[in-house]
């Protein structure tokens, strides 16, 4: 077991990874305010969930108006587990936005985006922003009534732009109308574009969050201190 | 860690470090496990039956084999398809039944039943088969292929095989 573990460090360097990733500093927070720092981890082990569920649920999907229904139909009845997996998915996507929103507004509120973890803060925010375009591209794939008309919605709030709008609105549909092109376009956005885009924030962000550590919980300046 | 411990006393670090990863393998067991469970679910699918009534069985004669067509509907996952069969169907007392896949086993070439020579021929490389199925002459590898069949309530059903590719 020594022998092996010395193997593994010798090419790898694991204790040094492992050092820096899980033994580092982190300020002391107590009580309530310390499950603030929680809500980051979490969203990466969901981000890993929903990765892990959807390449499941991408095996019996077919991103075409004839069959998008009937295979969704598929996993749920008829596949070994399906519900549960697409359940996972399904819920998976509502919690990372709760998760995204909360793990923002804590950030901001303890004003950790400041000097120097501005950069952490900006590749946060392109995170959110994908987690937004997951979340809106993964609510048509199912191709029912709901699913459909959201998305007719969402692309006429994006039409509404002035100038640009009705042009955002024919890139995002793939043509004049919703239809074939919209489904396929949302489903390489979905299994590709956006998943890609945010494992490579997340690995920015992350690299940032050890590089710089973890800010401390704000506290009250007393009189006559002065705030660095 | 410093803090000295008499045998047997756990240190409260070491019980959340066990508490993590207890917790931590639950979540990995019960997460790959159901994963695991769909992705390798295709082995444990039962095959499809796809019985298909043919009509009822007093339409048959005894001793002429009869080339019936049906519609059979395959299911393939999330798409059902319609596609048109045949068999030759065989009945000495219209209770027992032989149905036939119409390919010759040879090459899959669809044969006949020559009602003067009692046999079923194949065009395609002189292929002979006896009333049984039994390869006459010519180069089949195998007896005709059977498809299975039942008799429910005076009708007769079939089994027809998928292509073999």
């Amino acid at each position: 077991m020594t022998a092996l573990r010395a193997w593994i460090n010798e090419r790898l360097g694991w204790d040094k990874i492992w050092q820096a990733i899980f033994e580092r500093r982190i300020p002391e927070a107590k009580g309530p305010v310390a499950w603030l720092y929680t809500l980051g981890s979490a969203l990466l082990f969901v981000f890993l969930v929903q990765i892990i569920t959807g390449a499941l649920l991408g095996m019996n999907y077919v991103p075409s108006p004839d069959h998008a229904h009937d295979s969704i139909r598929y996993i749920e009845n008829e596949v070994l587990l399906g519900k549960f997996i697409r359940g996972l998915h399904h819920w998976g996507a509502t919690l990372m936005v709760i998760l995204v929103f909360l793990h923002m507004l804590r950030v901001y509120f303890m004003a950790a985006y400041k000097y120097p973890r501005e950069a952490t803060w900006l590749f946060g925010v392109g995170r959110f922003l994908v987690v937004m375009g997951l979340g809106f591209t993964g609510y048509l794939l199912p191709w029912d009534q709901k699913a459909y008309w959201a998305t007719v919605v969402g692309v006429n709030i994006a039409g509404q732009a002035p100038v640009v709008g009705p042009y955002v609105a024919k890139v995002l549909m793939g043509g004049d109308a919703m239809g074939a092109a919209t489904l396929t376009r949302f489903y390489a956005l979905h299994v590709l574009v956006l998943p890609l885009t945010a494992a490579l924030l997340i690995g920015v962000h992350l690299f940032l969050v050890i590089w710089h550590g973890i800010s401390e919980v704000p506290r009250r300046v007393g009189k006559g201190e002065r705030v660095l | 860690m410093e803090n000295k411990l008499s045998d047997g006393q756990i240190s409260r670090r070491s019980f959340l470090g066990w508490l993590i990863a207890g917790l931590g393998a639950l979540i990995a067991a019960v997460l790959g496990g159901s994963g695991l469970g769909y992705f390798i679910s295709p082995v444990f699918k039962r095959k499809e039956e796809g019985w298909v009534d043919v009509g009822p069985v007093k339409d048959f004669k005894s001793g002429v084999p009869a080339k019936i067509e049906f519609a059979a509907r395959r299911r393939d996952a999330w798409v059902t398809t319609e596609h048109r069969a045949s068999a030759w169907i065989l009945t000495s007392n219209n209770r027992d039944f032989i149905a036939f896949d119409p390919r010759c086993t040879h090459l899959g070439c669809p044969y006949r039943w020559d009602d003067a020579k009692k046999q079923f021929l194949c065009p395609c490389h002189t292929a002979a088969f006896a009333i049984d199925g039994q390869v006459v002459s010519g180069p089949p590898p195998r007896p005709l292929d059977r498809y299975t069949t039942k008799v429910v309530g005076g009708r007769l059903f079939v089994q027809p095989l998928q292509a073999k590719a």
